[in-house]
């Protein structure tokens, strides 16, 4: 048996591998620069950007604008979607009312109803804010629950044979017990709204990093629409860090 | 565009992208000794008021081209330019001229082998007639929305560049049709630069004409909406080409003749009634073949006409909002142009 390579060496080695035949591809003049821009033209282009911005907006703007919505929608839409979830999960009487809104809303493509956002809530940020808040709710909501009626019966019954509150168990047996689950349903709502985020700048954009990935598409200035993918995917990874670093903080105990 | 990045489907986009230089457009169509005939064409199309609708509704194209017809519905010329580029498209029916502009910049393998109308007046700024905007600088702290990228939204920035009015003062937001109708509606917007039948659809829900046509025109601010081909397709189907043509005259023919029955058929494919489009389709300079063929338009082969320089001028304005990176020599459009097929449909 060869000895195994270590883990960090073959991410090193695939990126590398990427790299290098996008080199190859691109100043081999195998592809052109339409479907793919060479290193330089994309180096010009995150300069352009950088200096000139995209539509009268800095690019450092447009990335605020994205940011704002992300968290905004994200925030309004886990921190609901949670409330309502250990509801869901703590009343069965709750849970009944609410799943089938739930479930339905869940897998539905936000494209499908942009236009009544935009008819309901016109064309301003609150539409691109409730779209996004929409698609955080669901996830955090099942989340919630799931945590919640996962709960051990023992420890419930333990902590109500020592005497405990009703509210005494539910803020120190069953929330504690379900934080893991609420974390894990956090992050997978961060991805679903970061998803949703271009649908969410297609109602009357002028600014944010999804919108101006449509319009440079619009034109085929695919160094720019790569740029912005770039600048989309590192801020991704970087909430996603912030949420795990949060999550180790506040749940150290999970999985001990 | 959801539906045209699905149909590019992987194969044609990977031949596409190893594909060198003008090669990379390689047909998707099976390889046959002197084919004469498709067995599918891929033709992209607007929902909008145009005797090309009568071509379409009455399965003229199937009946002369003997080919099976995929009918690809887009709402921007840029959507047209994507899928030209990827290969899944071979005819694009009703693209604007700046769209059509920035394609050829970038050396999309297609070519203009028509002008099917001079767009005049029939995309034009709209106002709420509340907002009492009288003149351009009436427009300042106002909110106008434009689909991005297209025809309207060349003449729009032009608008606001003869008239010295910045982006800073006037918001131009980026809305599609069915969502410019909308914010009307609500109120968020006051004003709007678009086509029929949104552009119907606001004028009739207090809205009024802000005519800026004429003077854009005299300053080279003329668009058009044109038939392109993708030219490895043009180049290994003429035949076809020229037959698409002849449809495309024969509508124009029954527009020109009958404009009541034609107004009617059209009114179907685009969802309004046959009054609505027949008012629609009067503001269009539909531009009879022959006309096409004169000197101010596309000229004849062998001598392109000045249309080249139209393209070339709505190039060097979207190159300098960014939009493209370089502007080509004039001879890069003349050579986007071809009559061979125009000349042939009327012969």
């Amino acid at each position: 048996m060869p000895r195994r390579l270590p883990l960090r060496a073959c991410t090193a080695l695939s990126a590398a591998v990427l790299i290098a035949a996008w080199l190859v591809l691109t100043w081999g003049g195998y592809v052109r620069d339409l479907f793919l821009p060479p290193p330089g033209e994309l180096w010009d282009g995150f300069m352009d950007l950088l200096t000139d911005g995209y539509r009268n907006r800095t690019l450092l703007e447009h990335l605020e604008a994205s940011l704002w919505r992300i968290f905004a929608g994200f925030v309004t839409g886990a921190v609901a979607g949670t409330l309502l979830g250990l509801a869901m999960g703590y009343w069965r009487a709750v849970e009944a009312i609410f799943t089938p809104y739930i479930e339905f809303l869940r897998p539905l493509p936000q494209l499908a109803y942009l236009l009544l956002l935009i008819i309901w809530f016109g064309i301003g940020e609150t539409s691109k804010i409730i779209l996004l808040f929409l698609a955080a709710l669901p996830v955090s909501a099942v989340a919630a629950r799931d945590g919640v009626r996962n709960v051990p019966l023992q420890r419930i019954h333990a902590a109500r044979s020592l005497g405990a509150s009703e509210w005494q168990i539910f803020r120190h047996v069953i929330l504690p017990s379900a934080l893991p689950e609420i974390f894990t349903g956090a992050r997978i709502a961060v991805g679903v709204v970061y998803g949703t985020l271009i649908a969410a700048e297609i109602i009357a954009g002028s600014s944010g990093l999804g919108w101006m990935i449509l319009d440079a598409g619009r034109f085929l200035r695919s160094d720019y629409v790569f740029v912005g993918i770039i600048l989309i995917g590192l801020m991704g990874l970087a909430l996603n860090w912030a949420l795990v670093a949060l999550e180790t903080r506040v749940v150290h105990w999970a999985g001990r | 565009m959801t539906e045209i990045t699905i149909s590019a489907h992987r194969r044609t986009l990977l031949k596409a992208g190893i594909g060198l230089g003008g090669a990379a457009l390689l047909s998707a169509v099976p390889r046959r000794v002197r084919a004469a005939t498709p067995d599918k064409i891929n033709i992209a199309f607007f929902t909008e008021t145009s005797p090309s609708a009568i071509a379409k509704g009455e399965g003229w194209l199937e009946d002369v081209t003997k080919a099976k017809i995929n009918w690809i519905e887009v709402g921007s010329g840029a959507e047209i330019n994507t899928a030209i580029a990827a290969g899944s498209v071979d005819i694009g029916v009703g693209i604007g001229s700046a769209p059509t502009a920035a394609g050829l910049s970038q050396s999309i393998g297609y070519q203009v082998i028509y002008i099917r109308d001079n767009i005049g007046p029939a995309e034009e700024l709209t106002v709420r007639t509340a907002a009492n905007i009288k003149k351009p600088s009436d427009l300042i702290g106002k909110k106008v929305g434009v689909p991005f990228g297209s025809t309207s939204h060349f003449r729009l920035l032009g608008f606001l560049k003869t008239n010295g009015l910045t982006q800073k003062q006037v918001t131009v937001l980026d809305l599609r049709s069915d969502a410019l109708v909308a914010a009307w509606q609500r109120g968020d917007i006051d004003a709007a630069y678009v086509w029929a039948p949104a552009k119907s659809k606001i004028l009739a829900a207090g809205g009024e004409v802000f005519r800026t046509y004429d003077k854009l025109e005299k300053a080279g601010y003329v668009i058009a909406d044109l038939i392109v081909a993708r030219t490895a397709f043009a180049e290994a189907y003429p035949d076809t080409v020229v037959a698409i043509l002849k449809a495309e005259n024969r509508a124009l023919d029954v527009w020109t003749s009958t404009p009541d029955k034609a107004a009617d058929i059209i009114g179907k494919q685009a969802g309004v009634t046959a009054d609505v489009a027949k008012a629609d389709l009067l503001e269009y300079d539909f531009v009879a073949p022959k006309r096409q063929l004169e000197a101010n338009w596309l000229g004849t082969p062998g001598h392109v006409g000045r249309f080249a320089e139209v393209l070339q001028g709505t190039a060097k304005f979207l190159a300098e909002q960014k939009s493209i990176r370089t502007v080509p020599d004039l001879s890069v459009f003349q050579k986007g142009i071809n009559t061979v097929p125009l000349t042939k449909s009327i012969a």
